[in-house]
């Protein structure tokens, strides 16, 4: 107690900051202030510089068009987003942790979960598979680049302001905090609180709500839906009229399948969400009654927010489903079991995501035989999911499988997917869904697919294609002890919200009581081993990006064994080959 | 670049990004840390938080990167200068938890406690990053990468 309390009273770390300025220009003078002079990479060049004409530095990434560089813009977003929201989660479990509300006041908790959702889902994973898709489908046709640069440019770089306009309040907030840090204190720049409405912004209360962020938000999403469109329609027509005269539809890779899937629906779902919220900010602005009592109803919104909001779902994950498709049989020494199903199933899955809306809506009272129908459609979806289950299953069986990192995600995204699947399943039968609706089950459910399969792919893929983006080899003790934390935090996080739902306890609710609290603090445990994962990810990516082996041989993955050398690798041979020559 | 002026440009880079992260961290806590208190306590100007962030600026461009300069050799977990940074910016963030933590207690003190570490790390990064990039200190010769060696 005596040592903390005298440091709390110290004057100041100003006497031993100055001394340590003082042994400092000490020790400078003695050195002389040596110069050096080295070339300053080493003589190395990273992946990320594979051409000499483009401006350097900064200028290079505010002006690019090519796709491999908005590739890599898109990948860094995401993953910042994905730390900010990662950010969001682990606040959300401190709450959590004890049954009251006892961190964070229940506003601000309803502000995280809000914002916690709204990041991921339209800002990390969304941009992450774009990002991929920028990289490594025009490599993957054999395009020279996607088919609109430009657009490619500006769809990425609307994502930035999308991002602030939904974080909003931040910046003003900043802004108004260093106004008061002078002195003045403007109050306009305080008046936008986070949202708290949810990811659904679900009318009434999204249009009574008289907070002004929330009307950025609206627009921040739209804006966001602008840039996702574009991005799609870029990735639409790259497949359709790039390719190379050798890639058919046939031997087209199981990535850009799936790529072109998602992109049909995001065409058709995205702009039902941008009316949506153009409707619903005329409602909060302008005295429309689209979704208020008098005119559609609230449940107007709810059918306009699903019939986006399920596609949505299965736009986050088929790009995930490829990547394990891809990914997978590379490690397990045999070509894909069931290509041509994986492929037909995907496309099923597609066509009937449009289907499914109302599952999210069983609760409000539509009339039993929609209901009903909707329940039969939700049902039949899940078969075309345990196909590529079973397919991924049958290329493991007998394979030569290799543990390597990306295989370890990849393995354990199946595990994952089969629990939020199997839960999915459940929730997606009209009786079973009155009971658990809005508990935490829910959130368990999805959060085993989200987290689970959606996550892990991602990172199963920053490992896969390390090598190939920077040109050196990560760390893979640190990769694999990555990969099982990540599998057992995601169960030990997520199990017990399944659990918890059982006992009936809804969601989104800062406080609970106290019978649920052993549950939930094993669930924040589980939540911080992921983070504890995910901090490790960072690390090691960013410390091998710096120092980690260099790679020389383009066959990182020993995939020319098994006649697996696919595209994009032959194409990171000959950039190799390109880079010798250039070093010597 | 001369060694005192890239050890500058690595305390700038690394003070933009903290600040920049204590910020959002502030605002996204709905100011319940009062992290530039914190700064200010830190920066031995309790109470003046204008002051305090100034101080606490001046020594992450100057004093900080200086000094490691100076120990550079003496700080563990080179020869990686960014390892070394990190080194340097553990211990300032024991000294800040000590003397910034007011009386938050409980799950507070642990967000604080955390995500404190977190961004001193990554100025610690970001200084002997730069620092050693400028100087061209940094890792120069790597291993090269033989995937025959894949071992699992
Ligand atoms: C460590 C990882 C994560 C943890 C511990 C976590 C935790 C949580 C919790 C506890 C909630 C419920 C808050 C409430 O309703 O009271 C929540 C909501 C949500 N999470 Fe996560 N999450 C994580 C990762 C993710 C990821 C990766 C995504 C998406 C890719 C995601 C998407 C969402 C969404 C959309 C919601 C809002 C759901 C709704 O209210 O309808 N989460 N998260
Ligand atoms: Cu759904």
């Amino acid at each position: 107690m005596g040592v903390i309390s005298v440091l709390k009273e110290i004057p100041g770390l100003l006497v031993v900051t100055w001394a340590l300025l003082g042994l400092a220009i000490y020790a400078g003078y003695r050195q002389n202030w040596q110069m050096r002079s080295v070339a300053a990479d080493g003589g190395y060049l990273s992946g990320l510089g594979f051409k000499s004409e483009k401006p350097a530095g900064i200028f290079r990434w505010l002006t690019t068009v090519d796709h491999k560089d908005i590739g890599v813009l898109y990948i860094v977003f995401a993953a910042g987003a994905a730390l900010w929201g990662g950010t969001d989660a682990m606040m959300i479990r401190t709450e959590l942790f004890t049954a009251g509300t006892d961190v964070w006041s229940a506003e601000t908790y309803n502000a995280l979960f809000t914002t916690h959702g709204l990041t991921m889902l339209f800002f990390f994973v969304t941009p992450a598979f774009t990002g991929l898709a920028n990289y490594f489908v025009p490599i993957l046709v054999g395009a020279d680049d996607m088919s609109f640069p430009r657009i490619n440019a500006i769809a990425f770089w609307l994502l930035p302001p999308a991002f602030f306009l939904v974080r909003g309040g931040l910046i003003t907030e900043v802004m108004g905090k260093m106004l008061a840090a002078v002195g003045v204190r403007w109050e306009l720049l305080f008046s936008l609180r986070p949202p708290t409405l949810g990811w659904t912004l679900y009318a009434p209360r999204s249009i009574i709500v008289s907070n002004p962020q929330v009307d950025l938000v609206l627009l921040g999403l739209h804006l966001s839906g602008l840039a996702t469109i574009m991005a799609s329609v870029n990735i639409i027509v790259t497949i359709f009229t790039e390719r190379d005269e050798n890639i058919t539809w046939a031997n087209l890779d199981i990535f850009s399948w799936t790529l072109l899937t998602t992109s049909g629906i995001v065409l058709f779902a995205f702009p039902v969400l941008g009316s949506a919220l153009l409707m619903l900010v005329a409602d909060r602005n302008f005295g429309t009654t689209f979704f208020a009592v008098e005119g559609g109803g609230p449940i107007l919104w709810q059918h306009l927010f699903w019939f986006f909001g399920h596609p949505e779902v299965y736009i986050l994950v088929l790009p995930a489903f490829g990547l394990v498709s891809l990914i997978l049989p590379k490690f397990a020494g045999r070509k894909l079991f069931g290509f041509k199903f994986i492929v037909y199933s995907t496309l099923a899955i597609g066509v009937l995501s449009f289907g499914v809306w109302a599952h999210h809506m069983f609760a409000t009272g539509m009339d039993p035989r929609l209901r009903a129908s909707f329940m039969a459609v939700s049902l039949a979806i899940a078969i075309p999911s345990a196909v590529k289950t079973f397919n991924w299953m049958a290329t493991l069986w007998g394979g030569n499988v290799r543990w390597a990192t990306p295989q370890i995600f990849c393995v354990g995204g199946i595990m994952t997917f089969i629990i939020g699947g199997v839960t999915g399943v459940f929730l997606a039968s009209i009786p079973v869904d009155l009971v658990l609706h809005d508990t935490y089950y829910v959130v368990g459910h999805f959060h085993f697919i989200v987290m689970g399969v959606i996550t892990f792919a991602a990172f199963a893929a920053s490992y896969y294609w390390f090598p190939l983006l920077t040109g050196r080899m990560f760390n893979r003790r640190l990769g694999r002890i990555h990969g099982y934390l990540s599998i057992v935090g995601v169960f030990v996080a997520f199990l017990p919200m399944i659990l918890i739902g059982y006992g009936g306890l809804p969601r989104r609710s800062a406080s609970y009581p106290g019978a649920f609290e052993a549950l939930q603090q094993l669930s924040s445990f589980g939540a911080v081993i992921i983070g504890i994962g995910a901090l490790i990810w960072l690390t090691n990516l960013v410390q091998s990006y710096r120092l980690g082996p260099i790679v020389t041989d383009a066959d990182v993955w020993n995939l020319r064994e098994t006649g697996q050398f696919s595209r994009e690798w032959q194409w990171f041979e000959e950039q190799l080959e390109d880079r010798t020559k250039f070093r010597r | 670049m001369n060694r005192p002026l890239s050890a500058i440009a690595g305390g700038a880079t690394g003070i933009a990004v903290m600040s920049l992260l204590l910020l959002f961290l502030e605002v996204e806590t709905r100011s319940n840390l009062a992290i530039f208190e914190a700064v200010a306590r830190f920066a031995g100007m309790p109470g003046n938080v204008t002051f305090g962030f100034v101080l606490f600026v001046l020594a992450g461009v100057f004093a900080w990167p200086l000094a490691f300069m100076a120990l550079e050799e003496y700080i563990p977990g080179g020869p990686d200068p960014a390892t070394r940074g990190m080194v340097l910016a553990a211990v300032l963030w024991v000294v800040f938890v000590l003397t910034g933590r007011g009386d938050l207690s409980g799950g507070l003190l642990a967000i604080y406690v955390i995500f404190t570490l977190l961004a001193h790390l990554c100025y610690g990064f970001l200084l002997g990053a730069v620092y050693g990039r400028l100087t061209s200190e940094g890792p120069v010769e790597s291993e090269r990468y033989d995937p025959s060696d894949v071992s699992q």
